[in-house]
């Protein structure tokens, strides 16, 4: 049994992967199962703990913290041979997830990283910098294109804090530092806060309330002209027939930095209960879903950017448009800590932001809240 | 006891069930409310003696979705009853439709509470919803309904009356069908107005069937999890559309807090376990009228 969080049309790809990795194994069945990435992150600690749960959870990296603190994953470098382990990326950022010497996560893509989607159908070249966007904004809203009046500039899910936290970089913050304690109270975190907040209240260049739906039909619908998304979501667009572009998300003028992402692999984890006949098949599974080949069935559908070195350089890979913009977005991010203190920090930073958002906080009264309650969430559950 | 053996055997199946799955996992909720289970102490968690219970008290955030969840209950409980009786007198005339009617006001208890908190959830929806769409065209104006705190309160309580009515239409209907009709002929032969015959008539007699409604109502609206959350998508914005137990959730099972938790549904329990025995004894609910 496989969990995943992945797109439908990403299952389909794995279903056909499972069928033909099954033909190898015909006494076993082999299976994928969807939930969406919290309620996966929630049921596999909770069916794991019980002694039982999926054999292979299908994730981001961040996951590799709290699994690994309670023992529901395993160590796999004992069970996978060097040359296997060599064909992954190292660069700009490791593609497989290491935590305190051990490895935990054979990565099938890398990036999950948000990136500024826009629909080239009206404009040809996407905005290079925050002012450059208002600019933008002030000829085209309003405007008919394609039969309907474009309503904003930009939409994204800018209430949870993993698609505002890009714009703390571009002010030369970062929400941890080195020894990943919580930076949130910075001169960054509230230009940022405050940033967002303007778009949205003061130039009417995003939505007064959006959340991923919202964001996501507007874009779709033509309603908006760009949206802040990850490469999950491209394969839908391209399915509906969007002519879209990749870029970077807008510099920040005040600094001349660019926003920064965050970069996290998705790959596979393997359930601590597993041993014997059975751990060995969902080994061979695990390098069998994590082959150049089935990276690029992926790539193919929904334009994920591949882990293994061999899947990189396909022309799939390399004459793909969409990729090179997404791959130089990817280069400027910063990697997803895997340490479950994380956990904590979005769990702060969420209401902290929305606070800003609904008015009921000052940009400075949410980073210093946002600090505070991290420290005491971490403080607390160490 | 030898005598009634039987008895005992009938009522062991439901016993050994009560026993599993409510007597059990209560006891274990008790254990860990004094411990300090959290992801990071899951199987190696400690005593930590009242400090959660502490925790839970002496945090604001305690008191605050303590009087969200009593104004959330009174304020639904009021409607809830209020737009109820009304719904059950009306159709408790004789009225062309009745039959109808009554099938068409139970339709929202009929359907699934989560569709229904989902569809809503939907029509509360800034740009797309139809109540601003509706509001924009008739009134021109535009509420952001989920992005504010009381925005999503009021959406949630919208969602919720119109979820609890129905219960409280049929259970007061049923009250007023089992009113003797001779009593309201005496009161009309001795001359009592309409309003009189409600009070001194209808209200005591639908005493007794609506004080355990309303005290159901109340323990299920104190703990009603599923509106609150679907609607206001885990208590959004920045965890301002809690009650008690949609934030024991998230401090459980999204922040995997569970001593915290532990002690927080305990002091949940400990409230209505109060409220319910005084209310029903203060109502005398359980004392027969006639």
């Amino acid at each position: 049994m496989v969990w995943t969080s992945l797109k439908p049309v990403e299952q389909e790809v794995l279903d056909s992967l499972l069928q033909s990795f099954s033909a190898g194994y015909p006494q076993y069945e082999f299976r994928q199962l969807f939930y969406p990435n919290e309620e996966a992150r929630i049921n596999f600690i909770i069916s794991t703990l019980a002694g039982k749960g999926p054999d292979l959870i299908h994730g981001a990296s961040d996951n590799v913290g709290p699994f690994t603190d309670l023992n529901l994953i395993q160590p796999l470098e004992s069970h996978l041979d060097s040359l296997f382990l060599a064909g992954f990326l190292q660069k700009p950022f490791p593609a497989n997830t290491w935590l305190k010497g051990h490895l935990y996560q054979i990565a099938d893509r890398i990036g999950n990283h948000l990136c500024l989607v826009y629909n080239k159908d009206i404009i040809k070249e996407p905005p290079e910098t925050m002012n450059e966007l208002i600019e933008l904004a002030k000829t085209l809203q309003g405007k008919t294109s394609g039969g309907k009046t474009i309503r904003y500039m930009l939409a994204w899910n800018y209430t949870e804090p993993y698609f505002a936290v890009p714009f703390i970089g571009g002010y030369g913050g970062w929400i941890v530092d080195d020894q990943l304690n919580p930076t949130l109270n910075t001169p960054a975190t509230v230009k940022a806060a405050r940033l967002i907040y303007d778009l949205a209240h003061t130039y009417g260049v995003t939505p007064r309330e959006c959340d991923y739906e919202i964001a996501n039909a507007l874009f779709k619908d033509g309603l908006s002209v760009m949206i802040i998304n990850g490469p999950w979501s491209w394969g839908t667009y391209l399915a509906n027939g969007m002519n879209i572009g990749i870029a970077r998300i807008p510099m920040i003028d005040e600094t001349h930095l660019w926003p920064t992402p965050v970069v996290s692999p998705l790959g596979y984890s393997v359930n601590a209960n597993l041993s014997g006949k059975k751990l060995e098949i969902v080994l061979e599974l695990l390098k069998y879903l994590t082959s150049a080949g089935a990276q690029l069935a992926y790539t193919r559908v929904s334009g994920s950017i591949p882990s293994q070195k061999e899947a990189h350089r396909s022309p799939l890979v390399t004459d793909s448009e969409l990729l090179r913009h997404a791959i130089d977005q990817m280069s400027i991010g910063k990697p997803m800590p895997v340490v479950t203190k994380m956990r904590w920090m979005w769990d702060a930073m969420r209401p902290g932001f929305q606070g800003v958002f609904s008015g009921e906080l000052t940009p400075e009264e949410a980073a210093a809240f946002m600090q505070k309650k991290a420290v005491s969430l971490i403080e607390e559950n160490l | 006891m030898y005598d009634n053996r039987l008895a005992y055997l009938y009522t062991m199946p439901a016993v050994l069930v009560m026993a599993l799955f409510i007597v059990y996992p209560f006891i274990y909720n008790v254990v860990i409310s004094f411990s300090n289970m959290n992801l990071s102490h899951f199987r190696n968690w400690d005593y930590v003696g009242f400090k959660n219970y502490l925790l839970v008290i002496f945090s604001d955030d305690f008191w605050y979705y303590l009087f969200k969840t009593i104004l959330w209950t009174v304020l639904n409980l009021v409607a809830h009853v209020g737009i109820g009786v009304f719904l059950a007198l009306l159709l408790h005339e004789d009225i062309k439709g009745k039959t109808f009617f009554r099938t068409l006001l139970i339709l929202p208890w009929a359907v699934p509470q989560y569709i229904t908190a989902l569809t809503w959830r939907g029509m509360f929806n800034s740009e797309y919803g139809s109540i601003n769409l509706l509001l924009g065209h008739f009134f021109g104006i535009q509420v952001p309904w989920l992005s504010t705190e009381w925005g999503a309160f009021t959406a949630c309580l919208i969602t919720n009356i119109w979820l609890g009515f129905p219960f409280m239409m049929i259970i007061a209907l049923g009250g007023l069908q089992s009113i003797p009709a001779n009593l309201y002929e005496a009161a009309d032969i001795d001359g009592a107005s309409r309003f009189q015959k409600f009070r001194n008539i209808t209200l005591p007699l639908l005493k007794p069937v609506m004080v355990p409604a309303i005290t159901l109502g109340v323990i299920w609206t104190f703990n009603n999890f599923n509106v609150i959350w679907l609607v206001s998508n885990g208590g959004e914005p920045s965890d301002k559309t809690h009650i008690l137990v949609s934030w024991v959730y998230e401090a459980g099972l999204n922040y995997f807090r569970m001593g915290y938790a532990a002690a927080f549904s305990m002091i949940i329990f400990i409230i209505l376990l109060m409220f319910s025995w005084r209310f029903i004894r203060h109502t005398r609910a359980t004392e027969s009228v006639y």
